[in-house]
């Protein structure tokens, strides 16, 4: 289980951040399922770092995206958060919506993060490589493009880790897609790639090989535009690779974080 | 009560196997491939005609709606069909239903639109501000859903306040900014035209309505007895605002077929009924429910996507004439039966603006020609009465008394 706390921030704003584990700090930014009560993504990294895991506004309560009006909103409400938290010069993990917001702030704010790992990230587009409309189906069905096989694991769709009354159920996907659609809406290009060479982090991209949602060629677009950056396509995985595959998505965060990231 | 002639304007020639071939009739059916505009001439004409007809025969309004890369709505811009019937009828209030008001920028441009039909007709726009439909909106024009509903509602205060305010004014805005606010030309109804809203159930659009004075409409395909929970939650809370429970402010809309007797209603009304429901209704229900269209409390509450909802009843099985009847979809038969059935759906939702669609789906002209007069002549004259104790405060009130007909002007002989 995790340490919960409510960050308080200027203008009102509330962020529910938890906390995991005990080492070197690293920071998760969650992807369009936010964070389950038994994330278990959360707790391998917990096994070896102090896990540092901000819930992106909306998903708890869609009127905190009312102040939030675009990725430069939402890029300075992280700067803020981290800020409040005392993190700088992060070592940061973000995962889908969650690796968005990673590079808009790696790219906004470059001195924040120093290392940097974007799973399977969006917010490029290719014409000829579309990114896959999550919107357009019945919500309750998003799982069928975003894991290889279909169905969220077992762990995922546990009944402890996810509301079982079906209204609450579609409440709490509603709430994180609302905020998800609201900066990626109606395709998913709000200029990051004019942002991007601004990224000083030691950056690597991850991507499942069967990634249906966002196609893993744009793996090459981001190690493109990002200065430095390495890219890892791991096989056997879709959108949902750090939950397919987690023990490989962990050798490569120790891999890339090694001894060099700093005691918390 | 008051009656409206409603218009769809379906394109009528889609294919037998179009549900097999085609994943939805709206957003992406490939229109290069299903529309023909040769014949699509004759369809928009023909159209226009049974809207003239029907103020000839007696109707208060007649109405005309926004879609947008649909099959069964062919009125991108319900503007230009009212400005056609503008200058071509005298009597009969235009209602526009509407301009879904989130998708222009700036806003005043329906403002200005709006504006012009009031002139042209001589004060007898009804003024609709549809949010529009999740496909109308979202997919086909890109609407953030997120922010779709404060952006709808701030447009629509800035339209109702530039015809309202005597003085150009600056407008500061989170989804509009403009330095000075100042359409021409003005509105003949002051201080505005009738607004109405066409909404589905949510509970927040039935208090916007009743706050701001708007009209509520609803609008459904699926017929009275399934409407009936809809309206029944929108009286509830005019009762709980402790508003006047005043059956002009409702509208509603039905599907109906006069004729002869039952047998004779089914020779004339099943095939088009069955070409709307379907062909013409099938929606991929991918499209109806973009996350932050509908609100967390109208999610809590219950109060699901129509198109959702219909779609999951009719998709992959087709209506019988008899289902279309049973389930109210359809009210068809001899003008007593009908008298009585719209007698039966007045007693129960108590709305003053009944809202016609005489013609439907693969509809001939001659088809719609006969139901729109044995429904002006056998029919509306019964339920004329009703609910005349009331006051309709929701209604034009300054057309005006000589309306400036047309007047061609032919070149003299040389």
């Amino acid at each position: 289980m995790f340490q919960s706390e409510i960050v308080n921030l200027f203008g009102g704003r509330k962020v529910e951040v938890h906390h995991a584990g005990q080492g070197p700090t690293i920071v998760w930014l969650h992807g369009p399922h936010g964070v389950r009560r038994n994330d278990p993504v959360i707790r391998e990294l917990a096994k070896r770092h102090a896990v540092v895991a901000p819930v992106a506004p909306g998903f708890n309560d869609v009127d905190e995206l009312d102040e939030i009006r675009d990725v430069h909103d939402l890029a300075l409400h992280y700067d803020d958060v981290f800020e409040a938290l005392g993190l700088d010069g992060i070592s940061l993990v973000g995962h889908s919506f969650g690796a968005m917001i990673a590079a808009e702030l790696a790219a906004h704010v470059p001195r924040r993060v120093a290392r940097l790992i974007l799973i399977s990230p969006f917010g490029l587009w290719r014409d000829d490589h579309p990114v896959a409309d999550l919107f357009a189906r019945p919500y309750t069905t998003i799982d069928r493009i975003l894991w290889k096989s279909g169905e969220a694991s077992a762990e995922m769709s546990d009944p402890a880790n996810f509301p079982n009354d079906p209204v609450e159920k579609a409440v709490t996907i509603v709430q994180g897609l609302t905020s998800v659609a609201k900066f990626i809406w109606p395709i998913p290009d709000k200029g990051l790639r004019r942002r991007l060479p601004r990224v000083s982090a030691e950056t690597l991209v991850v991507f499942g090989a069967e990634d249906a949602f966002v196609p893993p060629i744009y793996a090459d677009e981001f190690a493109a535009a990002i200065p430095g950056a390495r890219k890892a396509v791991i096989a056997d995985a879709a959108h949902m690779v750090p939950y397919e595959q987690t023990h490989e998505v962990m050798r490569l965060i120790d891999q890339q974080f090694g001894g060099s990231v700093r005691a918390a | 009560m008051k009656f409206h002639w409603f218009h769809l304007m379906p394109y009528p020639y889609l294919p037998n196997d179009f549900k097999e071939r085609y994943p939805s009739v709206w957003v992406d059916p490939p229109a290069a491939e299903l529309y023909d505009p040769v014949r699509g001439h004759q369809v928009y004409n023909d159209y226009l005609d049974q809207l003239e007809y029907a103020e000839q025969v007696g109707f208060d309004g007649i109405c005309v709606n926004e879609h947008h890369q649909n099959g069964y709505g062919l009125m991108p811009s319900p503007n230009l069909m009212a400005a056609a019937l503008a200058r071509r009828t005298s009597k009969a209030k235009l209602v526009v239903l509407g301009n879904s008001v989130a998708l222009y920028d700036p806003p005043t441009r329906v403002a200005e639109e709006m504006a012009m039909l009031d002139v042209m007709s001589g004060g007898r726009l009804v003024a609709g501000f549809p949010v529009g439909t999740p496909m109308d909106t979202t997919y086909c024009y890109g609407a953030n859903p997120a922010t779709l509903r404060e952006k709808y509602r701030e447009g629509v205060e800035l339209i109702v306040r530039a015809w309202k305010e005597r003085r150009p004014f600056a407008f500061n805005g989170k989804y509009t900014q403009l330095r000075y606010v100042n359409p021409w030309p003005t509105p003949i109804q002051t201080p505005r035209p009738p607004v109405w809203i066409p909404g589905g159930g949510s509970v927040e659009t039935w208090e916007w309505c009743i706050k701001n004075d708007f009209l509520y409409a609803y609008l459904t395909y699926f017929g009275y007895m399934a409407g009936t929970a809809v309206i029944d939650g929108y009286w509830e809370t005019v009762e709980r605002l402790g508003a006047e429970p005043n059956p002009y402010r409702v509208a509603f809309l039905q599907f109906v077929g006069v004729a002869e007797n039952d047998a004779e209603a089914e020779k004339l009304y099943a095939e088009p009924a069955q070409y709307f429901y379907n062909r013409c209704f099938h929606v991929n229900p991918g499209y109806a429910g973009p996350p932050g269209y509908a609100s967390i409390a109208t999610i809590r509450k219950g109060v699901r996507s129509q198109v959702r909802d219909s779609a999951a009843q009719v998709q992959g099985k087709l209506l019988s004439w008899k289902e279309i009847l049973d389930r109210g979809c359809v009210v068809a038969g001899s003008p007593a039966t009908i008298v009585d059935r719209l007698n039966d759906m007045a007693d129960r939702m108590k709305v003053g603006h009944l809202m016609l669609l005489l013609h439907f789906g693969n509809m001939s002209h001659e088809t719609t020609l006969y139901n729109t007069t044995r429904f002006a002549r056998e029919v509306m004259p019964k339920l004329r009465h009703r609910f005349n104790e009331w006051e309709d405060k929701w209604w034009p009130k300054d057309t005006l008394a000589d309306i400036r007909k047309p007047a061609p002007i032919g070149i003299a002989a040389e």
